[in-house]
């Protein structure tokens, strides 16, 4: 029996393949970054110049590198703040429908699964100033047309609207399975004790999905922190560096202006930040929501 | 009165919801029949007077969408299709073999790259392609693809075999197997339903995926779909009616796999995250 399974052979011929992949590209790739990211390297000649902090120092002085902290901040405040309610109650009023439940969950997935750049492009002809449907909108209540995408007023919200026109729907359907997995008696009984449908939402089913939420919150900090392909679709990072955020901002350096090491440099921050950001919020938040069993 | 009332309203704000989803599509269907920007812009919400289908002969021929479709197709199954068979392995062995503790150092090792961004490794991964000479060859997505599906794809086919009753083994050791035997024989095919949910999920990261598709690839007729579509729209910038055209073709075979599969891509996607 357990010679069967216990092949030396087999055991490594079986675990190498996925091993060295992981390695290459993740483990690797990893040090490889810190490495560089103390270099001045254009990427491509045999010269590779060891420079210290300079990268660093640099990168903390740069105006435009805190804009791009600051609109990644801003993914995760409207995240946070706007998206994460919205989802809380789209997925109670989908848990409590009896009709049309099938329709409203498939529906509300859709946009999640198609790709970034697809919906960037869309959407920013939603937005096209003259005969984008906002604005066509908007004009019938006699509002002026808006450079939604060009006027550096807007141009962050409306990848903010977008992002989350995309992503809304995925997260209610995770927390829309949390709740139906909760057993219908609490429901009940608490239905039977008298309690009004809002009261059962608010002092049941909120308490109980509570892990889920933070899951949830979680994720959206993380897809917060490496957005890029719908700044780069929708805006470039423009206009004049509004929208830029961080990964936009290393790839910019890096492939564009083939200043490697500075690349690497913006893409060991992006990791920190993450870390602080996930650290920050496990220790002031989640840590006060114990599991729970029912 | 009221009663009627409760009973509606959330459907109303269901309803509102549903119609921001699907009207920006609507928008984008219609536009893609009318004649051009003027016709657009006269009658933006309604449905065109004369349906004009030669936006979309142009988008097909002139953006060359065929060929983007049939590469992102490939390369996204083909990638998947490897993750799922060298995941499956790895799983096997750490979750059924007797290998203890290098076992669960092994995975607990996989497990880290779930945490790890990935778009921060862009760079490193661009100079590794680089230095394997296959920048610029569908190989320069095909291997960072199967790589980084790679955690996700061990976590859920290992979870999964650890739950199969280890009497498995027993019954094929008696019959004679050894662990490959095992492996191909008896796990593989019990292992099958989880494998559908993750080469789903898999699937869609890779016909979706944007960065690297972007910057590892030059040449224009190994261009996958979204980087294809990004491309023609910056060429065709002032022509909507042809771009909502194109915007239809990339679109319409996601929402077909969608109509088929949406029970299985919803449960993959919230499997594992339910219970936080």
């Amino acid at each position: 029996m357990n010679k069967a399974l216990r092949s030396p052979t087999i055991f490594l011929l079986f675990i190498l393949p996925a091993l060295i992949l992981f390695v290459m590209f993740f483990i690797y790739p990893i040090f490889s970054s810190i490495y560089y990211s103390f270099t001045s390297w254009n990427g491509v000649s045999a010269h590779v110049k060891w420079t210290g902090l300079e990268n660093y120092t640099k990168a903390l002085e740069q105006k435009r590198f805190w804009v791009s902290v600051q609109n990644n901040g801003w993914f995760i405040v409207f995240s946070v703040f706007i998206q994460v309610p919205l989802i809380i109650l789209f997925s109670l009023l989908i848990a409590h429908v009896k009709k049309l439940k099938g329709l409203y969950k498939t529906t509300v997935f859709l946009p999640s699964i198609m790709s970034t750049a697809v919906i960037g492009i869309l959407w920013g002809f939603i937005y096209e100033p003259d005969i984008g449907l906002l604005n066509q909108i908007l004009g019938t209540f006699g509002i002026k047309p808006i450079y939604w995408l060009s006027d550096e007023r807007y141009a962050m919200l409306s990848i903010l609207i977008t992002n989350a026109w995309q992503w809304t729907g995925f997260y209610i359907v995770m927390v829309l399975a949390a709740i139906l997995s909760i057993p219908g008696e609490l429901d009940e009984a608490a239905a039977i004790d008298g309690a009004s449908a809002f009261q059962r939402a608010v002092r049941i089913t909120l308490p109980l999905i509570r892990p889920i939420i933070s899951v949830v919150i979680m994720l959206s900090i993380a897809g917060a922190m490496k957005a890029a392909d719908i700044v780069l679709v929708m805006t470039k990072g423009g206009p004049a560096g509004s929208t830029e955020v961080m990964a936009t901002y290393m790839i910019k350096y890096a492939i564009t202006n083939f200043k490697y090491g500075y690349g690497n440099t913006i893409a060991v921050l992006i990791f920190i930040f993450t870390v602080i950001v996930t650290v920050l919020y496990q220790l002031l938040i989640a840590r006060r929501n114990e599991r729970i069993e029912y | 009165m009221t009663r009627t009332w409760k009973k509606g309203l959330p459907h109303l704000f269901l309803l509102l919801y549903l119609v921001v989803i699907l009207f920006p599509f609507l928008f984008v269907l219609f536009s893609s029949v009318k004649t051009d920007n003027n016709a657009i812009a006269l009658n933006p919400f309604g449905i065109p007077h004369k349906l004009v289908f030669h936006n979309y002969v142009e988008a097909w021929v002139n953006a060359k969408i065929s060929t983007y479709f049939f590469n992102s197709l490939y390369i996204s199954v083909l990638s998947s299709v490897v993750s799922i068979l060298l995941g499956s392995m790895f799983a096997f062995a750490v979750t059924r073999m007797r290998y203890g503790r290098v076992a669960a150092a092994l995975f607990g090792l996989v497990l880290v790259g779930m945490l790890i961004p990935n778009n921060a490794l862009m760079l490193p991964i661009y100079t590794l392609v680089r230095k394997l000479h296959i920048l610029d060859t569908h190989w320069a997505l095909i291997i960072p693809y199967v790589a980084n599906a790679i955690p996700f794809t061990i976590i859920i086919l290992a979870a999964f075999m650890r739950s199969l009753p280890s009497e498995i083994e027993e019954a094929a050791v008696m019959d004679g197997l050894r662990s490959g035997g095992i492996f191909a024989r008896m796990i593989i095919p019990l292992t099958v339903p989880a494998m559908v949910t993750v080469f789903i999920v898999n699937f869609l990261g890779n016909w979706n995926e944007f960065l690297l598709a972007n910057y590892f690839l030059s040449n224009d007729d190994l261009r996958t779909l979204p980087v294809g579509m990004v491309q023609f729209r910056d060429q065709y910038q002032m022509n909507y009616a042809q771009m909502s055209a194109g915007i239809v073709f990339s679109v319409v075979p996601v929402i077909v796999i969608y109509a088929i599969l949406q029970e299985k891509i919803i449960e993959g996607v919230t499997a594992g995250s339910v219970k936080g």
